[in-house]
């Protein structure tokens, strides 16, 4: 069967490639305009712009802050890494906000053309909310949990199953405002960070329809949300209760029974898995 | 097994449904006779997109328009893609169904981009084959969308028409006509768009696709879909005039299609070839 794949030695269209495989170069045709070198390189450029495109508008505030040209440098990092192999291109993102974790310098991350860099921990945290939007935005319908007499005897054993249109957002500087600031702008240019917060700020994120709503939560209420979607939910609160300083136990108990209770009224949950809280992760 | 023909009449004009249109869409419902969809688009479970399918199926008949069928990849067809897609084609009830005749990925990777093959003779049976095989397994009729291309290859035997005519031919499909891919292709390799509008059997054309494209300063143009559709290729378009011309070849219903509101749909009134759509 006759196929002339671009980049037939490894299937991965380079960024730019320095030169095309030589059956290719023979089998593909020049115009008058053009040789078949640049011809080919239409198809290259496509594919890139094409899947740059694709990450600018799931992660728009992770891109603003780094810059498009320095963005587009970790995204084609990304992606001869984990070139996209699905027909949804969705698919592609998947990982991203990991392999900058991965992949960033430790503490300045350096941007095209500025003197100075932007804190390593801003664009990790940008990336993170970047991806919550995104994945939260896309997650499919699922019935919220509503626990009732009969799951009583098991909750504590049991971890709650957390529901795919939520998530708990952390940032250090004021980043979810700024994701909404910039939302209309038209710019390839960074967006200078703004000044740090005095301390870091919790948000819960969560799809009420098709829309998406940000609730401020309380730094403890935030860890307890951490917390129960790893360990089982007695575990949770023994560990909750743990790292709570001694001023503050007095009232824990009243608190966390508030925020279950939003947690379950939001429908943050979508059921109970009853694996024994020995088999829970404890980290 | 040939499908019946398509349900939508045969004047019918659509657009191409995309987020930016979300907003006045729902807001205005324009009078149009149907709505296309990128099939990808929805394959997936993510709820918003469904919510706004359900919306415009309500009110419009919906026909899908795929780009990662890979019906050319070296792979099989990807069967529980295939089964994604006749479930979405079962949801909305859709007329009918295209992609394009290309490949989009090879050894396990999605370029996520229309690529050409070498038109030659031993891919006709293999390109029609599995053609024949997605029609008969979507139950519906299935078209085939001509690509714009940047590039040929020596190893082409025939031109593209050619090969494009006889897949349609040997699968029992259709054509999913794209007048600006074949005006975009004629200038960037040089023949003449009436040479391959007299190749199409008219009979055999479920829809046209019009749109615009954009000038690359070396001369290429390349099919972006972002500017207004080109007066000058407005002789590539099988206007009713022109069908009447060939009444023997256009029986079947043949609608036209716009991928955006950029694209000026006064263009085709202008074109005589279909009425202006209400689009306020």
């Amino acid at each position: 069967m006759v196929r002339t794949p671009l980049q037939r030695a490894s299937g991965v269209l380079e960024v730019a490639p320095q030169a095309y495989d030589q059956e290719l170069m023979r089998v593909a045709l020049a115009n008058p305009q053009l040789s078949s070198a640049e011809r080919l390189a239409i198809y290259n450029r496509q594919y890139w712009f094409r899947l740059f495109t694709v990450f600018h508008r799931a992660f728009p505030l992770t891109t603003r802050l780094l810059s498009h040209f320095t963005f587009n440098a970790y995204v084609s990092r990304f992606l001869l890494a984990e070139p996209p192999r699905d027909w949804n291109v969705d698919s592609a993102l998947v990982g991203f906000d990991d392999f900058l974790l991965e992949v960033l310098p430790a503490e300045l991350v350096p941007i095209a053309g500025q003197r100075l860099g932007v804190a390593r921990l801003a664009v990790v945290q940008a990336a993170r909310i970047d991806a919550a939007f995104h994945r939260v935005f896309l997650a499919p319908a699922v019935e919220p949990f509503h626990p009732g007499a009969q799951h009583a005897s098991q909750l504590l054993s049991s971890r709650l199953v957390a529901s795919p249109s939520v998530a708990v957002l952390e940032e250090h500087w004021p980043l979810c405002e700024l994701r909404r600031t910039i939302a209309g702008e038209v710019s390839e240019a960074a967006v200078a960070l703004p000044e740090g917060l005095l301390k870091p700020r919790f948000w819960l994120l969560l799809r009420a329809g098709t829309k998406l709503n940000l609730l401020a939560l309380e730094p403890r209420e935030a860890q307890l949300w951490g917390l129960l979607r790893q360990l089982s939910v007695g575990a949770a609160l023994e560990r909750l209760e743990q790292d709570c300083p001694a001023e503050q136990r007095a009232g824990l108990p009243e608190s966390t029974q508030r925020w279950l209770a939003r947690s379950v009224t939001l429908g943050a949950w979508t059921g109970l898995e009853t694996t024994p809280s020995t088999a829970v992760r404890q980290d | 097994m040939i499908a019946e023909p398509p349900k939508l009449a045969r004047d019918a004009l659509g657009l191409g449904l995309r987020i930016p249109h979300y907003g006045q869409l729902l807001e205005h419902w324009p009078e149009l006779d149907y709505f296309e969809i990128i099939s990808e688009n929805f394959l997936g479970d993510a709820l918003p997109p469904r919510r706004n399918l359900d919306l415009v199926r309500e009110r419009y008949p919906i026909v899908l328009h795929g780009v990662g069928l890979n019906l050319l990849g070296h792979a099989p067809l990807d069967s529980a893609y295939l089964d994604k897609l006749c479930w979405l084609a079962e949801y909305v009830n859709a007329p009918f169904v295209s992609d394009h005749l290309c490949w989009t990925g090879g050894q396990g990777l999605s370029h996520h981009d229309l690529l050409p093959v070498p038109y030659a003779a031993d891919l006709i049976g293999v390109a029609a084959e599995r053609a024949a095989f997605v029609q008969r397994q979507l139950g519906r009729p299935f078209g085939l969308e001509n690509l714009s291309s940047y590039v040929e290859f020596r190893t082409s035997t025939m031109p593209e028409w050619e090969f494009y005519s006889a897949v349609v031919g040997q699968a029992g499909c259709w054509f999913m006509l794209d007048v600006n891919n074949i005006y975009v292709s004629s200038q960037n390799h040089g023949f003449a768009p009436e040479s391959y509008l007299r190749a199409i059997d008219f009979s055999r054309v479920l829809q046209v696709h019009v749109a615009g494209h954009a000038h690359e300063a070396n001369g290429t143009l390349i099919d972006t879909h972002d500017h207004a559709v080109a007066d000058t290729f407005g002789d590539c378009m099988p206007t009713p005039g022109k069908a009447a011309g060939r009444s023997r070849r256009c029986s079947n219903g043949m609608s036209a299609f716009l991928p955006c509101p950029r694209c000026s749909p006064s263009w085709l009134k202008r074109r005589g070839c279909a009425r202006e759509p209400n689009i306020s």
